[in-house]
């Protein structure tokens, strides 16, 4: 069982990094300051370094939200399992939307839906008090409102001072320091969110007695957390890097690093005073500050609506999700095993399905300005196009040329 | 239940701040940049610089074990 929750939590870990690469790497993918495999690189090896480089917020991921000891659940390993295989779910469920939703909310979401549905089993009623409606107020939902509105207005000032000292043909060069912006943005997210990972996993550790309560994630659990998030990372989460570098607004160089300026400032003086902000939050509102910053540039309100519709219901479909899967495994060992097996049978739909419309590195392509691009070859729009008279005259030509084009058509 | 009023300010207030300087820097270190002007270049490279520095701090403030022994 715990070695099930671990497996999982790697998991989690995995969809957390690809879920969040666009955070940090979506705008300089869409300025061409970095190549994307180039952006994706950078942000796997500095979420990597970032994962080993703090402990300490470890343990916050079950300080104070659950209720536990004896008017609480015993939080066993079952319920661990629950919760992730909700966050799991949920976070693979907005990746196919390519909606940049928070994964510690899926996370939380996912923790306290379990919970409830633990204890209620327990007390043989629905029991809402195993959560600590006051650190749920103040330490997700609040920030949660608050982080991206900050974010926003910040960007939106930075913008604004950007573009009034630089000349428009000195605005290139803020590629270069989009470059060290988006890496701080990295760095910030490896230290923050491999830590969750290392919370559960050294919390279904100390619940199955294999580690002592009280001590910190050990050396191994680091290791494998920062490995499955670079993982992620790596693998690239191309589709909500595409709504959050194109969809919501296009973003100019100079509008990129003023957005990431923004989400560096926001996380980093959040995280000093010590709440712990959603990147993805803070990103998403200073990709949409910059937008409404520069003169000319628009905001697609459309999609800003559906992802912030996504962060509503993150916490509440997460909570269900694992909710009903922590009443399958409190039957027993067929709970769990049909549990496991849904939820790869899930993940495999997911994937299956995505394949569907592909979005990859190539999607980002762009030319270097100066360098030559072979025109499209046209077959492809060839029969679309013609005219109708066009084809009625292709017709009543001798029959072998008609179908050579309507090969040329196919390929 | 007592919400940090005063912290959510100080967040605001510290990312504007911040935020703000960064991208001041930087922006006037392209502009001077921009010209043949022999003091342009040496105002240049002093605004890139200061924003060097700027980035060592948010390093350090990412980073426990460099910012733990001054901040506590």
């Amino acid at each position: 069982m715990v070695a099930l929750v671990i497996v999982l939590a790697l998991l989690f870990d995995f969809t957390n990094g690809f879920h969040d690469t666009a955070n940090a790497m979506a705008t300089p993918i869409a300025t061409g300051a970095l190549k994307p495999k180039t952006a994706v690189l950078l942000a796997a090896v500095l979420n990597f370094v970032g994962a080993f480089l703090s402990t300490e917020v470890a343990k916050t991921i079950s300080g104070g939200l659950i209720n536990e000891g004896e008017a609480g659940v015993v939080f066993g390993p079952e319920l661990i399992f629950a919760g992730l295989v909700g966050a799991i779910l949920w976070n693979l469920f907005t990746w196919l939307l390519g909606l940049p939703s928070s994964s510690s909310h899926a996370l939380f979401g996912g923790l306290i839906g379990a919970a409830v549905v633990g204890a209620s089993l327990n007390a043989g009623s629905i029991d809402f008090a195993i959560i600590n409606g006051g650190v749920f107020v103040t330490k997700i939902l609040i920030p949660a409102a608050l982080a991206p509105l900050t974010a926003g207005v910040v960007a939106f000032i930075a913008t604004k001072i950007a573009f009034a000292i630089t000349r428009k043909r000195e605005r290139d060069g803020f590629k270069r320091g989009q470059i060290f912006t988006s890496s701080l943005v990295s760095l910030a997210h490896g230290t923050n969110d491999a830590q969750k990972t290392m919370g559960v996993i050294t919390l279904a550790l100390i619940a199955a007695n294999m580690q002592e309560a009280g001590t910190g994630p050990s050396i191994l659990v680091i290791a494998g957390c920062a490995l499955a998030i670079a993982a992620g990372t790596y693998s690239g989460g191309w589709r909500i890097i595409k709504t959050l570098g194109k969809g919501i607004t296009d973003v100019e160089p100079a509008q990129g690093f003023a957005a990431e300026a923004a989400t560096t400032a926001t996380i980093l003086a959040s995280s000093t005073v010590g709440f712990a902000l959603s990147t993805t939050q803070v990103a998403s509102g200073s990709v949409i500050g910059t937008g409404l910053g520069r003169k000319g540039a628009s905001v697609r309100w459309r999609t800003a609506g559906r992802i912030a519709a996504g962060w509503v219901i993150t916490i509440p479909a997460a909570a269900i999700v694992s909710g009903i899967a922590a009443f399958a495994v409190s039957s027993g060992f067929w709970g769990i095993i049909g549990v496991a097996v849904a939820a790869a049978a899930a993940i495999l739909g997911i994937f299956l399905y995505s394949r569907r419309s592909k979005v990859d590195h190539r999607s980002f392509h762009q030319p270097e300005p100066g360098v030559f691009v072979a025109p499209k070859p046209r077959r492809a729009k060839k029969p679309k196009r013609a005219p109708k008279p066009l084809q009625v005259k292709a017709k009543q030509q001798p029959k072998k040329s008609s179908k050579k084009k309507s090969k040329k058509g196919k390929k | 239940m007592t919400i940090a009023w005063g912290d959510f300010l100080t967040v605001i207030v510290a990312s504007l701040v911040a935020a703000s300087l960064l991208v001041t820097l930087f922006s006037l270190g392209l502009r001077f940049g921009d010209g043949t002007a022999p003091w342009r270049k040496t105002a240049s490279v002093a605004m890139f610089v200061l924003c060097g520095l700027l980035v060592a701090v948010g390093i350090f403030l990412i980073v426990p074990a460099l910012h733990s022994a001054v901040l506590g």
